[in-house]
């Protein structure tokens, strides 16, 4: 029933044209590369995570009737796609060791879940290149929104970006793998948005998880609303009353065409992707780099010294107050902690998954030391994870003075990890929660995720658990065997 | 419910972590009575947050007034009538379709309009919270929010969730939706951006999912600290955009309040923490303030020091008369006055080769001037539609929004003739605006109607008889009439009623 057009504005259809447009053959090699990478890392990080509290907690909030998609590392135990997306997004971000990209935000987390838990109900199985091209329109969405903002390129202080960008690349990924036209790619962002926005206060909060699952949760739930012809504001990328709300300087800009024949540049190509080492918040790798390498220094010099010599420990970073916690209580906080980080790297020479322990976060060396950490914020230490650095001094009772400075940890988008060293912390990761064919055979489907044609056992795969038994045992471990024995061994 | 006791054996013979807690969850068991035994802990020191879920977790019925009573009874009777009303419309077809799709697990919350059909708990909060606002039909605050359709669906859905021996009495239920709009209120006294009409986020989906969360927690009866929690959780899961207003996803804004309200309160009834300071205002980190640009929050004061007043009790409510925005109630009281006079000189029905020129003096609110609507929803929010429909059919009713209705070539017609000032005495806000209509004939003649006041508004309430007759309305269209009229005398005792069963016979 129109009466008068509305003239269309262009950048929220350019958003809808191109989610609709991208295709396979607009994926490069280092795109697929890379994205593969993500996905590998995402992985492990959301298996490590199904062991904890949070997890457990909304996924016995979420127990339903009906069963469609898989939870990871929980044989038997389906729930529908949302749900699935909800407590596996949950997983991934629950100890902060999922990916990091700039502009900031955990990109991978809210994508991947979502796709996976879709791709799962579908009649007919994406192909691996299908799967990935979902994936990187769902990356590439983020990126370009958060380009839309220069208070995006700074650490956040107001909204956690990815319950703002994520909410909406899992949107344009669901959007994208249901091959939907550009008008309803449009309205699912535009559902979409109505989801977006969680509080920085959340941030060192077991609430924090939920940003992402809730993320890929949000965008896969919009994307249904819009396949039931659901409708938004038409325009919700170009208005400060749409997605501008969450930002006080928002200039959107349209996206390029795309042709089946184009060649497009994607937003990964130009700007990789951290991906963590220990599972705390990023800005605490560079803290971390630097105490190891002043303790390198300090042990250099006195083999034998004790630890407790340290007098004082000056460190340098940004001004990030979320970040700020002398003195940490629960795990939460400790991986949002400068200061627990500089100190349990001071005293171990590491950062690891059983740093954040209890038993560990209670140790009274540790503790005695978080008393003589002080920091400083000089002016020229931006809150940007592209500019920011860390310089530690130590100062010892003897008098004597140990610095050093990190500008780009091993792991960051400058210093990328070495493929071997990123499968090996997929392989720590998984082998917590699967056995060690299932971690191969893991690590096998997405290195060629890009020529295989069945991409299902993924998820399979993503349900074992090697702690548990199948809840309909034998009928579906004959099964999931079968596929285990074809993939991994032909 | 079988399935729910077979799973939790199942899950403790394969020796999964469970809280204690979880071995009493299920949907018809004495679940909430064995839960929160919890003792009170020592207050720590007190924070904005922390006073609020205090709050929540003391306030008792013997703290609401008679006149807050009153007022939130009809709040409650308007708010199941639209959700009733609201059933019938595309909207919320396509919400309740999603939701079948995607499961119906503890099916056992009813759904407004649809007998015998039953969705768990937060889903069938979501419908009718979707039905509650699916026409804006649904009450409005000052300042600005929808704050009933955000609360009712979430209580009423738990109120099914519990066993029939377990039902809060009728005290209980209006202590807990009152203290779910109270929330609301006080949130919105933190900002003086909230007192205008809204630019940036939609505010039932800002103060809506907390005030849900208060709600939900306070008929759950979570001890203080789950209170907090439920609000901060509830802060993770708020804010949506005013571009969607005048959507079809409106609507959702307040069914995901409503929803995500209770999903926070269940999350922390199972323990889930969140920041203890987000309503407290910390320098470089937004919590709840991440909503507004200018926050300033105050603790509640405790209720064991001092005397208790609901802000309802100083603050009326409006309920609409027709379903549309709050701002459109004034130009159509202008407007009919107007059709008025010009049928008192013309008689019979207005044409419009009578008129000339339609000019309406309207605060300046981007999202509610629509020159030529193209939807329902965009109808709703046109001062330019509202305008012309009055001065054609001297009302504006639930049937002016209908495809019928809109295509009228008369009523195009009256369109291209309306302009809009902006005085600057005219306020974007919902306390202080006027709507002022002049219509100039052929003729010459210029005919002239202002309303300060629309009826139906805080300062001019409806009176029990219409808000009845309203009621009777939009719960016929669904609902026998004997179901109707028990549903209405079950509401005007609620405060009486052992338990609140009779209001829920009725809607099942």
């Amino acid at each position: 029933m129109v009466l008068f057009s509305i003239p269309f504005n262009e950048i929220t259809e350019s958003f809808g044209a191109a989610v609709s447009c991208l295709s396979t053959s607009h994926l490069t090699d280092e795109v697929i590369r890379r994205s593969k990478r993500m996905i590998l890392d995402t992985l492990g990080v959301g298996l490590l995570g199904t062991s904890t509290p949070v997890f457990n907690t909304v996924l016995q909030c979420s127990q339903q009737a009906l069963e469609n998609s898989k939870v990871w590392g929980r044989p038997g135990l389906s729930l529908p796609p949302q749900y699935a997306a909800f407590v596996n997004g949950v997983a991934v971000h629950s100890m902060d060791f999922d990916d990091t990209w700039h502009p900031a935000t955990h990109p991978s987390g809210a994508v991947l879940p979502a796709v996976l838990a879709l791709a799962e109900t579908l009649p007919v199985k994406p192909s691996g290149l299908e799967l990935l091209l979902a994936f990187n329109v769902g990356i590439e969405v983020q990126g370009r929104l958060l380009r839309f903002s220069k208070e995006a390129h700074n650490i956040p202080k107001r909204f956690h970006p990815p319950a703002v960008v994520g909410v909406m690349g899992s949107a344009a990924a669901t959007a994208k793998l249901l091959g939907l036209p550009a008008a309803q790619s449009i309205a699912a962002l535009a559902i979409a948005c109505s989801s977006a926005g969680a509080p920085m206060a959340n941030a060192a909060t077991q609430t924090k998880p939920l940003h992402m699952g809730n993320a890929a949760r949000g965008g896969l739930e919009a994307t249904r609303l819009a396949l039931l012809s659901l409708e938004g504001n038409t325009q919700i990328l170009d208005l400060e009353s749409g997605f501008g709300a969450f930002y006080p300087d928002y200039v959107p800009h349209p996206l390029a065409e795309v042709t089946p024949t184009s060649h497009y540049r994607w937003v990964l190509e130009d700007q990789n992707i951290a991906q963590k080492r220990f599972p705390a918040h990023l800005g605490m790798h560079w803290v971390a780099d630097a105490a190891i390498e002043a303790r390198a220094k300090f042990l250099d010099k006195c083999p034998n010294a004790d630890l407790s010599q340290i007098k004082k420990i000056t460190l340098r970073v940004p001004t990030s107050r979320y970040v700020d916690c002398p003195l940490p209580v629960s795990e939460h906080q400790a991986r949002h902690s400068f200061q627990f980080n500089c100190c349990t790297a001071l005293l171990d020479g590491e950062v690891t998954i059983e740093t954040f322990s209890k038993s560990h976060m209670n140790r009274s060396a540790l503790k005695e030391m978080l008393l003589k950490v002080q920091l400083e914020n000089p002016q020229d230490n931006h809150s940007s994870f592209e500019k920011m650095y860390c310089e530690i001094a130590v100062e010892t009772t003897q008098g004597e003075m140990f610095t050093a400075r990190c500008n780009t940890f091993y792991g960051h988008w400058r210093k990328p990890l070495s493929h071997e060293d990123l499968v090996r912390k997929f392989r720590a990761n998984a082998s917590t929660v699967l056995s060690a064919e299932v971690v191969e055979g893991i690590i096998y489907t997405v290195d060629h995720l890009d020529t295989n044609q069945d991409c299902s056992m993924l998820w399979s795969y993503m349900h074992f658990n090697k702690h548990m038994m199948h809840r309909d045992e034998c009928r579906s471990s004959q099964c999931n065997a079968s596929l285990l024995n074809r993939s991994t061994f032909e | 419910m079988t399935n729910w006791l077979i799973w939790n054996s199942h899950w403790h013979s394969e020796g999964w972590v469970l809280s204690s807690n979880v071995k009493c969850f299920g949907v018809n068991l004495h679940f909430f009575s064995c839960l929160f035994l919890v003792a009170e802990r020592p207050a720590p020191e007190e924070t904005v947050t922390s006073s609020f879920g205090r709050f929540i977790q003391s306030v008792q019925p013997r703290h609401l007034s008679p006149t807050v009573l009153q007022r939130s009874k009809r709040m409650v009777l308007d708010s199941i009538g639209v959700g009733l009303l609201g059933s019938t419309t595309d909207v919320f077809e396509l919400a309740l379709q999603h939701c079948q799709h995607m499961y119906a697990p503890d099916d056992v919350s009813f759904v407004y309009g649809r007998q015998g059909m039953k969705l768990s708990p937060t889903l069938a909060a979501f419908v009718n919270g979707v039905a509650a606002h699916s026409m804006d039909f649904d009450d409005t605050w000052h300042p600005a929010t929808h704050p009933s359709g955000a609360v009712l669906p979430a209580l009423l859905a738990i109120s099914d969730m519990l066993h029939n021996n377990s039902k809060p009495s009728g005290l209980d239920f209006l202590t807990a939706f009152n203290v779910g709009i109270e929330i609301q209120g006080r949130l919105m006294r933190f900002s003086n951006e909230a007192q205008n009409i809204p630019k940036r986020f939609h505010p039932p989906s800002v103060v809506g999912t907390l005030g849900s969360a208060a709600a939900c927690a306070r008929l759950l009866s979570l001890d203080r600290s789950q209170c907090s929690n439920a609000l901060a959780i509830a802060a993770s899961l708020a804010g949506a955009p005013m571009a969607n207003a005048a959507t079809q996803s409106k609507p959702l804004h307040i069914g995901n309040a409503s929803r995500l309200g209770l999903e926070a309160a269940l999350l922390a009834s199972r323990g889930l923490e969140a920041s203890p300071l987000v309503l407290d205002a910390v320098p470089g980190v937004a919590g709840f303030s991440a909503f507004y640009e200018d926050y300033a929050p105050h603790p509640i004061s405790s209720l064991e020091e001092d005397e208790h007043s609901f802000l309802i009790e100083t603050q009326d409510i409006a309920f609409k008369r027709f379903p549309a925005h709050l701002g459109m109630h004034w130009i159509a009281d202008a407007t009919a006055v107007v059709h008025k006079t010009l049928v008192g000189l013309k008689g019979g029905s207005i044409s419009p080769n009578l008129v000339q020129d339609i000019l309406l003096r309207v605060p300046l609110s981007k999202y509610i001037n629509r020159p030529f609507p193209e939807t329902e929803h965009q109808a709703r929010h046109s001062f330019q539609f509202n305008a012309c429909t009055a001065l054609l059919d001297g009302e504006v009713t639930v049937q002016s929004f209908q495809p019928e209705a809109l295509l009228r070539p008369e009523l195009h017609a009256l369109l291209s003739r309306v302009r809009l000032e902006h005085p600057h005495d005219n306020t974007a806000n919902f306390n202080i605006m006027y709507g002022e209509v002049e219509v100039t004939l052929v003729s010459g003649d210029v005919l002239r109607g202002r309303c300060d006041t629309f009826y139906g508004h805080w300062r001019n309430p409806l009176s029990q008889e219409s808000l009845q007759k309203k009621f009777r309305s939009n719960a016929g269209a669904v609902l026998s009439n004997e179901r109707v009229e028990r549903l209405i005398e079950a509401v005007e005792g609620l405060d009486h009623l052992d338990d609140c069963k009779p209001v829920l016979a009725q809607l099942q």
